[in-house]
């Protein structure tokens, strides 16, 4: 369990690195919150959806006659209503010039999926809004549907008509001939096909916007992950100037992807809200979400991997298909080549090649979802296992002969990938020796004895983090030391649970020097902050440290330069501390902030020469890499009850190496919460549908989100190499929801190996556990 | 998600929610703790023009016992029963199955008239009063009426109680003598509805010779069911020649409507179901011999 | 539909208002009475974010009516905190141990765990976990959230 939080709130030092208590917490602990259905605005309206109930079908004629009769109802907006109100669709993190999928606001003619939403209704309150969508009477006409992505390629029904064989794009290239012929003379030719199933970010908090247009100024309250590209994405939509667009988020409960970028329904109510008097408000409700708010983890892959006599790889081949749904968010095609990029992942690879083909299909659209690419790490360690197991020698060996060591990097994975400041066998060797490995397996031995079946499984894993290209690749911030010594910081950041604010207040209190309780965060607001991508790619904790030490960089030389002038001193003398500066070795010598903020403030003719008046700074960070490498290693320990299939899981440890710490409470959160989202995928969670398209899961009765009854405790451990970036930090957020599903599924396939059971397929249900073992029988 | 609107009615006497209901016909349902009526109001899958409250009713609530059997209140939550010693000391397999059903704020407005009127196939209380022999009061505009629970299940959802009636409690037979009680589940997280379960009642004579013994099974046909074939199995066995799996085979062997939908098939589930009986035979077979 | 005239005590406010039958008890609360601590996760009865105290017990407010709150008395997470916003014992415990993330299911979570402390001063780990199974989370894995419960508990035993 997480160690307690030391009680550092107002006391001086270095905060970076500790576990300072969150700023975030007591607004959140007491209900406070600003969560966007929190906003109320005057003569706000609400909005409801008319959604498919159908996977495929032309549409008619759309009926509101009955739905504006009733009480309460302000109008009812078609395709036709909307769609033209259309200027850009895109997206500022892919750029305009990718071969990007259809985003149309409401469906238009066709109907693509059950969800897709056919038309919006706008309604005094909610209850009203769905008591009108129910009184909407739209043509439907039903159409086949392709609804398993599989048969995309050969089905007749196209999902788009301009997409031949459902094909959204494909990158990469067959395994080629000199590949193959690497595998065909390999002592141990292993091939295998991985499927994953769909799953979701599923954040408890649903999306939701509200949208008020003044007439010349549009502000929009947003649950996101990114003011600013909502802010970048609706200007362009609408056709007005980014500046008149302000968006502002304070708490969003959770994204992890699924907001990261406006969607179709975000669409819907900005263009609705030019055509209406009053702000219009959409909150999506749980069913809306499990149905339309998208999918993602659909996919398998034909993985080819060879070995020599001694377990070592030769070479390695992944033949990746997803499954997009109806309308991916964004283009997705470009993102899956990360699963074929990675698919080495941290071991000696000498030859590798991939192939990705995105296919369409009649199902919610697939969105980004923390470690986007994590089938790389499904599928390699899922298969190290199978072929540990073939070959007979014990996994965790194989993996050890094949680690990447310290003394080979950096250096460059076969599929291009520039491995450097990672420590993948020492992630792996900490791991297994908090579980102590052999000490495991001589207890699963005896538990075998007495019927008991135990196991265990390894995922080790390295993840680029903090992209530095185009629209990533920077990050600002502005920090304002007010007139009476405190502190502001203004980045654009927004609270959805990586505690942005608390990382950048202990960042800045130590970058400039001051108490902790003096400085305080604002985030959120376009029409305040920095320009800023947001929270995406594990790139926060480095860039925002970019961010605060660039600007606190210009602030610090300003305070050295007015007390070293007040102090009579030579600014090499003058150090900062809390919240003062004094001469180095002199305690009686100093003079608060307060007073130098003072002077520069009230009092700028007491400045020396060349210091500028007032005490606010505007910096911007940029990335010099492409991305910071991280890693990190899961083991988990689960018993199988092969009665009723059910796993539980005993012991689950991750050692995980982010650099150094900005708050090891935080850093603990996020694998933690990522562990937990990736045990969910690999035993719970199913966004299902029925062969015709309906889907299974739209409740969180039938969705099964792991609760505190299914999770173990989770051990941490922690290597540290620094990155190149700033303070050495790398991202952390992304990595726990990578790492889980393939050492989950090691551990139980470990525990069924002496049923010569090969798992294959995910989620592990216990029906599936059970069936795989009566098939092996 | 929202529900439709609805008239809402508050009577305090029982006879006044039935004469409510009789006014009312088919477009009024009872609500009691709203804890399987709400969602499907929220999700709309039902709508309905009035509904009739019980929370003000009199004398609908409390548990005492009375002679031979314990009397538990239509509007009595799970809570209430978890919390009652009285009902632990008189009904030990009410109190078992209790902290079975969903979460503590499910139990805290559920109620065991709820959970038996609404007949989920796969909750917990039905399988009890089964296997308990319970009977239930009715009460109709024309009168009041006795159920046994055998004819109180009438299928999905679905039981003996009319439109116009309200089930204003249950008794529960208070077993005496050598008597051992179990329940078990299994659900793919805590609280969730189970995949299948089974409660076993069972008494022996001074020989440990089963002299009743009875089988509910839960999640495993559109209702609760008592195992016929299973508990034929049982009667006047010797405990010790009672093979435990082999009851459990026996108890899911003959059923045909079990349900098959994404947390497994109908095959799954009778193995689970099969598992569940012989555990809950073990355990109630063992309090029975050693108390 | 006829509205119905309520009154019920609100964080021990007595609070009147004439409501439609079908508004639920959590949107009575965040509309009516501007308590938007009460968040909606699910609006059926599985997530737990709902979670408010009637008359003591942990229930959840979005399958409880307003009308059906009539008479009643209704704690939130506004009303756990000191009036001068000090945070309770158990919302410090939260703090302390990193049991929030985005901070959505918190009110949720500290709502049930007040109850269940209150009535179960000396829980164990297992209790614990049941105590919380049926609230979720979806950004901390569960692990702050028990060891706040277990810290909360603690510090009320010595
Ligand atoms: C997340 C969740 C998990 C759950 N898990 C379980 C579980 O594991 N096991 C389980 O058994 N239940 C479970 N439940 C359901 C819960 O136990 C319900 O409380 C119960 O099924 C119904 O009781 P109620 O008082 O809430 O009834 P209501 O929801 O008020 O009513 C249910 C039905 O019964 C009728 N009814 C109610 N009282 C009477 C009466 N006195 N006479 C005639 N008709 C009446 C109503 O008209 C309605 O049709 C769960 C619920 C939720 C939301
Ligand atoms: S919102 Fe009430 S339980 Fe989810
Ligand atoms: S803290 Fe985000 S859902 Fe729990």
């Amino acid at each position: 369990m997480t160690p307690a939080t030391a009680g550092l709130d107002g006391a001086a030092g270095r905060y970076t690195g500790s576990r300072v208590h969150r700023v975030e917490d007591p607004r959140l602990l007491r209900g406070r919150g600003t969560f966007v259905d929190d906003v109320v605005r005057p003569r706000m309206l609400h909005a409801c959806f008319v959604r498919s109930p159908f996977a495929r079908a032309r549409l008619g004629a759309v009926d509101a006659t009955e739905a504006l009769a009733l009480p309460g109802v302000h109008a009812v907006f078609t395709a036709a209503d909307l769609n033209p109100g259309v200027h850009e669709a895109w997206y500022t993190s892919m750029g305009k010039d990718v071969p990007d999928t259809p985003r149309p606001p409401l469906a238009e003619g066709e109907a693509r999926f059950v969800g897709d939403p056919v038309a919006l209704v706008v309604a005094s309150d909610r209850y009203v809004a769905e008591d009108a969508v129910e009184l909407v009477d739209v043509d439907y006409d039903p159409l086949p549907a392709l609804v398993d992505y599989h048969d995309g390629p050969q089905a007749d029904a196209l999902v788009h008509e301009r997409y031949a064989g459902n094909v959204a794009g494909s990158l990469g290239a067959p395994c080629p001939d000199d590949l193959a012929a690497v595998f065909a003379s390999a002592a141990h030719d292993v091939s295998v096909t991985i499927h994953q199933q769909a799953y979701a970010p599923v954040p408890l908090e649903t999306r939701g916007i509200i949208v008020e247009w003044s007439g010349e100024e549009l502000t929009v309250w947003a649950a996101t992950q990114a003011p600013h590209e909502v802010r970048m994405f609706l200007a362009r939509l609408l056709g007005v100037a980014e500046h008149q667009v302000r968006v502002i988020m304070r708490d969003t409960g959770g994204a992890f992807g699924q907001k990261v970028l406006p969607m179709r329904e975000d669409m819907c109510v900005a263009l609705a809200a030019r055509l209406l008097p009053a702000p219009v408000k959409w909150i999506e409700d749980r069913r809306e979400n499990l149905m339309a708010a998208g999918m993602s983890r659909h996919e398998h892959g034909d993985l080819r991997m060879g070995f020599d006599g001694d377990g070592r790889v030769v070479g390695a081949y992944i033949d990746h298909t997803q499954d997009v749904g109806a309308y991916p968010t964004p283009w997705p095609v470009g993102t899956a080549a990360a699963v074929g990029m990675l698919f080495p992942g941290p071991y000696r690879v000498p030859r590798a090649g991939f192939r990705t083909t995105s296919v369409f299909s009649n199902t919610s659209g697939r969105t980004a979802y923390r470690g986007p690419w994590q089938f790389e790490s499904v599928a390699r360690e899922v298969l190290l296992d199978i072929a540990a197991r073939r070959m007979g020698i014990d996994p965790a060996e194989v993996r050890r002969r094949n680690l990447l060591r310290r003394d080979e990097l950096p250096c460059t994975n076969p599929n291009g990938m520039p491995y450097s400041d990672i420590s993948p066998a020492e992630t792996f060797e900490q791991a297994l020796a908090m579980l102590d490995y052999d000490a495991f397996r001589r207890q699963q031995a005896e538990a075998r004895e007495h019927g008991r079946h135990l196991g265990v499984g390894t995922c080790t894993y390295v993840e680029p983090t903090t992209t530095g290209m185009a629209y990533y690749g920077t990050e600002g911030a502005t920090i304002r030391i007010e007139p009476t010594g405190t502190v502001n910081v203004y980045v654009s950041g927004g609270s959805t649970g990586n505690s942005l604010e608390t990382a950048v207040v202990q960042l800045t209190a130590d970058a400039l020097g001051v108490d902790l309780a003096d400085v305080r965060t604002v985030q959120g607001d376009t029409a305040v902050t920095p320009f800023g991508a947001g929270t995406g790619g594990s790139r926060s904790g480095s860039m925002l440290a970019g961010a605060v030490a660039e600007t606190a960089g210009v602030l610090r030389e300003r305070i050295v330069a007015i007390a070293a002038h007040l102090l009579e001193a030579s600014p090499d003398d003058i150090e900062l501390g809390e919240s003062r500066a004094q001469v180095r070795g002199t305690p009686a010598a100093a003079v608060p902030l307060a007073k130098i903020a003072d002077v520069a403030y009230f009092a700028p003719a007491k400045l020396p020469d060349g210091v500028p008046a007032g005490l606010e700074a505007s910096g911007r960070h940029h990335a010099r890499n492409p991305m910071i490498w991280a890693n990190a290693t899961h083991v988990c320990t689960c018993e199988v009850d092969v009665t009723t299939g059910a796993v539980r899981l005993l012991r689950y440890i991750v050692s995980e190496d982010c650099g150094p710490m900005i708050n090891p409470s935080v850093v603990e959160g996020q694998i933690a919460g990522g562990t937990v989202q990736g045990i969910g995928g690999a035993l719970f969670e199913h966004l299902a549908y029925d062969e015709d398209g309906n889907p299974l899961t739209t409740t969180f009765m039938d969705y099964l989100l792991p609760t505190a009854t299914e999770v173990p405790a989770i051990e941490y451990g922690h290597v540290e190499t620094p990155g190149p970036g700033p303070g050495g930090f790398k991202g952390v957020g992304e990595g726990g929801a990578i790492g889980a599903p393939p050492a989950v599924v090691n551990a139980v396939a470990d525990a069924l190996a002496p049923f010569g059971v090969e798992i294959t397929r995910l989620p592990l249900t216990p029906a599936t556990i059970v069936e795989l073992i009566e098939g092996a029988r | 998600m929202k529900p439709a609107p609805f008239d809402y009615h508050a009577p305090t006497t029982a006879e006044e929610a039935v004469a409510l209901l009789a006014e009312l016909g088919d477009t009024a349902k009872l609500i009691a703790g709203g804890q399987s009526l709400v969602p499907m109001l929220a999700l709309r899958l039902a709508v309905f023009e009035h509904l009739v409250d019980l929370g003000r009713v009199e004398n609908l609530r409390g548990i005492e016992r009375v002679g031979d059997s314990l009397r538990v209140g239509a509007t009595t939550t799970q809570s209430a029963v978890e919390r009652s010693e009285v009902a632990a000391d008189a009904v030990p397999l009410l109190a078992r199955a209790t902290p079975l059903i969903g979460h503590v704020q499910i139990r805290n407005r559920g109620t065991v008239g709820g959970s038996l009127a609404h007949a989920d196939a796969a909750a917990e209380y039905p399988a009890v009063a089964l296997a308990l022999d319970a009977e239930m009061e009715v009460l109709s505009p024309t009168g009041r009426r006795t159920v046994a629970s055998p004819d109180f299940f009438t299928g999905l959802w679905s039981t003996a109680v009319g439109d116009d009636e309200l089930l204003t409690a249950v008794r529960f037979p208070v077993w005496s003598g050598r008597c051992g009680f179990a329940i078990r589940e299994f659900a793919r997280r805590h609280g969730d509805f189970a995949i299948a379960g089974a409660a076993v009642a069972v008494e022996l004579d001074g020989d440990d010779r089963v002299r009743r013994g009875t089988i509910a099974l839960f999640g495993l046909g559109p209702s609760a069911q008592r195992s016929d074939p299973a508990e034929a199995a049982l009667g006047g066995a010797a405990v010790d020649d009672v093979d435990a799996d082999e009851l459990g085979q026996v108890a899911v062997a003959s059923l045909d409507s079990v349900p098959s939908d994404l947390h497994g098939s109908s095959a799954y589930r009778r193995r689970v179901g099969a598992a569940m009986v012989a555990d809950a035979w073990r355990a109630a077979s063992e309090e029975a011999r050693h108390g | 539909m006829g509205e119905i005239e309520i009154e019920l005590r609100v964080n021990e406010a007595v609070t009147r208002s004439t409501v439609p039958p079908r508004l639920t008890l959590a949107d009575f609360l965040r509309e009516r009475c501007g308590l938007t601590g009460t968040h909606l996760g699910c609006e059926h009865g599985v997530c737990g974010a709902c979670t408010v105290l009637l008359d003591g017990d942990a229930v959840r407010s979005c399958l409880v009516f307003a009308v059906q709150a009539d008479g009643h008395d209704v704690t939130t997470i506004e009303g756990l905190d000191g009036p001068d916003g000090s945070l309770s014992p158990v919302q410090q415990a939260f703090r302390d141990h990193h049991g929030l993330q985005c901070g959505f299911c918190t009110p949720g979570f500290v709502v049930t765990a007040e109850a269940f402390l209150r009535d179960n001063p000396d829980p164990t780990d297992d209790q614990i976990r049941e105590a919380v199974s049926g609230n979720l989370c979806r950004c901390t894995g569960y692990q702050g959230i028990l060891a706040a419960l277990r810290a909360a508990a603690d510090a009320v035993e010595t």
